[in-house]
């Protein structure tokens, strides 16, 4: 059972890793993964701010430059630092970021399946 | 004057806390003294705690601006309420609410604790009167609440009006709560180790606190969550913002810790786990305030910092930790393992995966919230964490966990019982259509999606049908299971189906796509007490031409000098209707956003009913089995 699910999740995650809910439009999904710089704690899209406005044209008019959402995402990165996206980019900054979660369940698993099969060993 | 009785309280709160402490070491031995000297000087200390309390909120009734958290933080024409809110809507105030709670919950304790053993309870209360020795030193050197100032000012400069909500002026008393409740956990749990006490008795004994912790720590995050989203504007009610993630790291151990005391209660193992999870809890919900009160996180909520404060907080943190960790490996005996015995299918088990799955989560929220504080430190670089990154690594978990959390529970029965096997497979394909039936037509993941809402979905009909299943009526469990999977769904339902419009208007001006129009009526101005509101008249027209009058408002605080908006939200079973309105800079436009979110009384309903299952287990006397 353990096992299984344990199976079922990772394969889940490999699948599905990069896969979100599609936003109807791409621009709205990019700004919402945007920080907007002068507030606090609030995403480009919604906030009102002038520099969220003004990062929500300029997105539309990079998307209309022929931009893909990646090559939009590494414009602004350059233009503004990391610290503006949203969604940490896997690189050797955030390795341990993404993975130290995943080790922590692998290793939890580990001792409740080490647990579970020992003690039905021992009967 | 109030404030001169406050401050002296407090001074004298100090000295009781020495001492008790002297007393209960010197009395140790000796079973009398702690239900009469001992337990009315706990009295005291929590008499001259309330006065001084009493002094601070009487400083803010009456707008003495001299005292210097008045003047910092209070308005002579704020409303009275937010005046006597204010007390704790600071740094310095909130605190002092902290060493309230401190003190009352050891009071109520050792009240309620006496068919427990002596030692224990002594062991208990001196703990807690280290903790309370801690904040008390902290709120007298770094943030007393008492300061003086000459001259004396004429008018204070006022509270942020975002915080003048009675959303908020109710959740920090009730977050507090919890937070707190998790220091008796954590006292009551190193007195248990140290008396060598870890008993099922004990386990029953304690449950209690850690269902009071976690039913307000609960009911806290929700009113948060609830304020969050009818006042900053944006229509979310959780932003993974890491004053939200501080508060949630302490619920997930808090609901592990719960899970793991209820099988304690019936069968002695996990002892270590448990002591360990009342360590990390209190430990969690001190970090939750070192981060918010050091001014470390770039958030909403950071509305006082200073670095003197943070560097107490950490150290005292680290004391208490090295305390623990100390008597945790000096004293503890681990149980003696070979008697017990895990089966694979087992409700043991079942609370094992719960456990782990739990912790799993409090990492992802833990390493999201801090790692990038750590790296900042180490090599300069700001990243940013924020929602995507939990989604990725959260929403996916779900799924396993959800299903666990359907079967889990009934473990027992189903090695035995066909008919259950028949349900559970048969509940699980209608989960599945029904969810297919749904996402279909969705311009979303589809495989994804359908997962999860099935997920869900067959959580949701098992815990149902338990309601009406007479051999197991655990009905807190169920309840909680069965709210649990109510919350997800109208969660994913609320994220999936909520339809949003942003545009500029100008007044008269109509909106119009092929769902709905908005029309633009009228604009008036009001003066109250401490704000100028403008309320804008909208009429919403959808499809089937039903008409909804909104009056989205936006305030014009008059100190500080600070506009916020003012959403105006329809609700009704179904779906909520959200509109606010901002000004365009130098235009006669307004910013119009207009949103319909699906579900969304949901949301607060079923956390509503998660609480109240934490209640039901509460009052009831014994566990069923």
């Amino acid at each position: 059972m353990n096992i299984l699910k344990f199976f079922i999740s990772v394969i889940l995650l490999i699948n599905f890793f990069s896969s979100d809910l599609k936003a109807k439009n791409l621009g709205t999904k990019i700004t919402k993964n945007l920080r907007c710089l002068i507030c606090q704690g609030q995403s480009v899209y919604d906030s009102d701010s002038e520099f969220a406005n003004s990062l929500k044209i300029l997105v539309e008019k990079k998307l209309d430059d022929g931009l893909n959402e990646k090559q939009v995402y590494d414009y602004l990165k350059n233009k503004y630092g990391d610290w503006i996206l949203y969604d940490p980019e896997f690189n050797k900054n955030t390795y341990f970021l993404w993975l130290l979660p995943i080790l922590m369940f692998v290793f939890g698993g580990a001792i409740i399946l080490r647990k579970v099969i020992l003690k039905k060993k021992k009967l | 004057m109030s404030s001169l009785i406050g401050y002296y309280s407090l001074i004298f709160g100090v000295g009781i806390s020495i001492l008790v402490i002297f007393f209960s070491i010197k009395n140790f031995n000796d079973t009398q003294n702690l239900d009469t000297k001992i337990i009315s000087l706990v009295f005291l200390q929590l008499l001259f705690v309330i006065i001084s309390f009493s002094g601070l909120i009487l400083s803010f009734v009456n707008s003495d601006f001299s005292n210097e958290t008045v003047f910092n933080h209070s308005h002579t024409t704020k409303p009275l309420f937010y005046k006597i809110s204010g007390t704790w809507g600071n740094h310095e105030g909130s605190l002092l609410l902290w060493l309230l709670v401190l003190t009352l919950f050891i009071f109520v304790f050792l009240l309620k604790s006496k068919n427990q053993p002596n030692q224990y309870r002594i062991l208990t209360l001196l703990f807690q009167q280290i903790i309370i020795l801690g904040f008390f030193i902290f709120l007298i050197q770094t943030s007393n609440p008492f300061n003086h100032i000459f001259p004396v000012p004429k008018e204070g400069l006022g509270l942020n009006p975002i915080l003048q909500d009675p959303a908020l002026a109710i959740h920090p008393p009730i977050l507090y709560l919890g937070y707190v409740g998790t220091s008796i956990i954590f006292s009551s749990a190193l007195a248990a180790v140290c008396s060598n006490n870890i008993t099922k008795i004990w386990a029953s004994h304690i449950k209690k606190w850690v269902l009071v912790s976690w039913i307000f720590l609960t009911l806290g995050i929700l009113l948060g969550s609830i304020w969050a989203y009818y006042e900053l504007g944006w229509g979310g009610f959780w932003f993974w913002d890491p004053v939200e993630n501080v508060s949630l790291m302490p619920w997930f151990a808090l609901t592990t810790l719960l899970h793991c005391v209820l099988v304690l209660e019936k069968k002695l193992i996990l002892t270590s786990w448990v002591v360990v999870l009342s360590i990390a809890t209190f430990t969690l919900s001190m970090c939750g305030t070192f981060l918010v009160r050091s001014g470390i996180l770039n958030s909403v909520h950071t509305f006082a910092n200073d670095p003197e404060r943070g560097l107490y907080i950490l150290i005292f943190l680290f004391i208490l930790i090295f305390l623990s960790l100390f008597i945790f490996l000096i004293f503890h005996k681990s149980e003696n393992n070979n008697t017990k015995t895990f089966y694979l299918l087992s409700k043991e088990t079942s609370i094992l995966v719960n456990n782990w799955f739990m912790m799993y989560f409090l990492s992802v929220v833990l390493i999201g919230t801090i790692y990038p504080i750590f790296l900042e430190v180490i090599s300069f670089q700001k990243i940013s964490v924020g929602p995507p990154f939990f989604n990725k690594l959260i929403l996916p978990f779900l799924i396993p966990f959800m299903l666990a959390m359907a079967i889990g529970p009934k473990l027992k029965w189903i090695k035995s019982d066909v008919e259950d096997k028949t349900y559970l497979i048969l509940f699980f394909i209608v989960s599945l259509i029904l969810s297919i039936l749904i996402i279909r037509n969705l311009d979303i993941n589809f495989l994804y999606n359908t997962i999860l809402i099935t997920a869900a979905f067959y959580l949701f009909f098992i815990t149902l049908r338990d309601f009406f299943h007479a051999k197991y009526r655990n009905l807190s469990q169920i309840l909680a299971h069965f709210s649990f999977s109510i919350l997800i769904l109208s969660i994913l339902f609320n994220n999936i189906f909520s339809s949003e419009v942003i545009t500029n208007l100008k007044i008269n001006e109509t909106y119009q796509d092929q769902n709905l129009k908005i029309n633009f009526e009228s604009i008036k101005q009001e003066n109250k007490q401490n704000f100028k509101a403008i309320k804008g008249k909208f009429t919403v027209e959808d499809q089937s031409g039903s008409i909804e009058v909104m009056q989205p408002e936006l305030r014009i605080y008059n100190q500080p000098n600070i506009v916020t908006s003012e959403a105006d939200i329809k609700t009704n079973i179904f779906t909520d209707k959200f509109m606010t309105m901002n000004y365009v800079q130098n235009q006669d436009y307004f910013n119009i956003r207009y949103q319909v979110k699906p579900f969304m009384i949901w949301i607060w309903i079923s956390t509503i009913l998660l609480c109240f299952s934490g209640t039901l287990s509460f009052i009831r006397k014994k566990y069923e089995s």
